[in-house]
């Protein structure tokens, strides 16, 4: 219940200091733009981050200009184009036996073909006594949410390789999409040191072994917070010494830097991301990013950053394939990749599955003689009474 | 070789989906359903209808062409299903007799629905009862005398040169007593059978 009485009186001032935060942050972006053009020397700007050690997280330029900026090409007529997305039902700390589900949903288009698309979702129960007891929280003592995001993860891109080999066609350009990012940094709040290095290690054997078979594999992520290239400016405008301009960059995102920079259908250089966790990561899987500008509704571009293992930047035209295929995908989507809203569609648990998922769980232990255990105040939650 | 699967089912009528290789079947023409029981379910399609398979995603005007959807969009074809409603109206029992009445049960909910062949009309006719629950107690949705000039269309090409001509009038013979002599009525009806 929600009393608007209350919250008009709250609402009242959100406009005006909507206001206020645009035009100071037209005025970094003003600034931002400025400093882009200004950088020369990338070779020198990277020993000036190597030597101001900035605590903020900063994206490396791959290529020799900064202000590259690459036209992408036409997608080829006929490719393969597989892509997952997933979902779960978190362990309810209301429910005993304590468990939970993974959901992912994968779809493969053969492009440009008369072929029969595969759409399909794959639920994943985990219930197990020991495979639950090894994720538990140690003060939690409970299976912590980011915990089943990372498994989560995982699923998806081990389900995403298994469609990838069954899709893929001989003689036709494959590419594998994810949403979201591919940097695991989510996994660094576990707070369980083993169980991190072990995701690390199987999510970076998973990219291994889609770099083996030669599958370019990349992710989507529609209106980027990151500001790991601006963070690079803000180290070339001396935001790191002793004095430091008086408007910093800081608050203002790379989408809205690159808005102003690339038309649609363009897209930036390349950049290796700085993010800590990347370290964690064999050479080759380190991740790389680029921003394009993909068009929207109402002929707006918009602004995603696609991330890719490093061996996918070398591979020539690989980055290439990749843009054109979300470009693409995105002029059918709407400006969202259709493959990908197609994947999420699969994978989603509306709430009238998640109750069946449950009325299930309480039929099979009913059937064994076993009472499901739900504490008073989610029986109170589900059917409130008069 | 059924051409879809009962998804609700009642004495009355059943709602079918048709099968994706399959031709959907015509409106007013005759479907069975074999039961486990042995008995056959009849039921005329008073309905046909095509639509999203999800409840939550409606199909939108999207400027391409069906080759191009096929290419670039095949999902938005395999979204789509053909649906279609039954009116019960005859079954014949584990003896192999027919009874122009509704069946003491159901059609099972996932049975599969055959298309009955054209013939099938020289077995559903004397006395034509079945056209008396159509008359009398007709599906709401359904313009009932559209669906009857398809019933009597049927009823004439289903049967051999010689007796076709007979059996319909003996159809309309018995149309004519149900529609009270509304001559109106019985006139548009045939006018538009052949």
């Amino acid at each position: 219940m929600l009393d608007f009485v209350r919250l008009q009186q709250q609402l009242r001032g959100f406009a005006a200091y909507q206001q206020q935060q645009r035009d100071l942050l037209q005025e970094k972006l003003q600034a931002a733009l400025d400093a882009w053009q200004q950088v020369g020397d990338v070779e020198a700007l990277l020993e000036e981050v190597e030597r101001a050690r900035p605590s903020w997280l900063v994206a490396r330029p791959l290529g020799e200009r900064l202000q590259e900026r690459v036209r992408v090409p036409s997608r080829p007529a006929q490719v393969t184009v597989v892509a997952a997305d997933g979902s779960q039902i978190f362990p309810d700390r209301h429910v005993e036996p304590p468990c939970f589900l993974l959901n992912v949903g994968r779809v493969a288009f053969q492009l440009g073909t008369h072929e029969p698309v595969r759409l399909e979702s794959i639920p994943r129960f985990c219930f197990r006594q020991e495979e639950v007891q090894a994720l538990l929280d140690d003060r939690l003592e409970s299976i912590s949410l980011e915990i089943v995001s990372a498994l989560r993860d995982e699923f998806e891109l081990e389900a995403l390789l298994e469609l990838a080999r069954a899709a893929r066609r001989a003689e036709r350009p494959l590419v594998a999409l994810l949403d979201g990012t591919l940097i695991r940094w989510m996994i660094r709040r576990l707070h369980q040191r083993e169980l991190e290095e072990q995701f690390i290690c199987r999510y970076v054997a998973l990219l291994e072994q889609f770099r083996r078979e030669r599958i370019p594999v990349a992710s989507y992520i529609s209106m980027p917070g990151g500001a790991e290239v601006v963070n690079l400016l803000r180290v070339a405008r001396g935001e790191c010494t002793p004095e430091p301009p008086s408007l910093s960059l800081d608050g203002l995102a790379d989408r809205l830097l690159f808005s102003r920079l690339l038309r649609s259908g363009e897209r930036s250089g390349l950049f290796l991301s700085g993010s800590h966790i990347q370290r964690a990561y064999a050479e080759p899987h380190r991740i790389v990013c680029t921003y394009l500008a993909v068009p929207g509704p109402y002929g707006q571009a918009e602004i995603a950053r696609i991330e890719f293992p490093h061996w996918v930047a070398e591979e020539d035209g690989w980055v290439d394939l990749v843009c054109a295929v979300l470009l693409k995908e995105c002029e059918k989507g709407n400006g969202y990749p259709m493959v990908l809203a197609e994947a999420h569609e699969q994978a989603v648990i509306r709430a009238p599955e998640r109750e069946a998922f449950y009325e299930l769980i309480g039929r099979q232990l009913w059937r064994s003689g076993m009472p499901v255990g739900q504490s008073r105040k989610q029986v109170s939650k589900r059917r409130p009474v008069l | 070789m059924p051409i879809g699967e009962v998804i609700e089912s009642s004495t009355r009528q059943f709602a079918a989906e048709v099968y994706r290789d399959q031709v959907p079947p015509a409106f007013g023409s005759w479907v069975q359903v074999v039961q486990p029981d042995g008995r056959t379910i009849y039921g005329l399609v008073s309905h046909v209808e095509m639509g999203s398979v999800e409840p939550g995603r409606r199909p939108m005007a999207l400027g391409r062409s069906p080759d191009e959807l096929r290419r670039e969009m095949p999902q938005v074809l395999e979204l789509i299903r053909t649906t279609f409603r039954a009116q019960v109206l005859a079954y014949e029992d584990t003896d192999g007799r027919i009874h122009q009445t509704l069946p003491p049960y159901p059609a099972g909910i996932h049975a599969f629905v055959e298309a009955c062949p054209p013939e099938i009309v020289q077995r559903l006719g004397r006395p034509y009862d079945f056209l008396r629950t159509l008359v009398q107690s007709p599906d709401a949705a359904v313009p009932v005398d559209d669906l009857l000039v398809a019933v009597l269309r049927q009823i004439y090409t289903g049967h051999g040169d010689p007796e076709r001509e007979q059996a319909l009038i003996e159809a309309g013979r018995v149309l004519s007593r149900l529609l009270r002599d509304d001559h109106e009525r019985l006139q548009a009806i045939l006018r538009r059978v052949v």
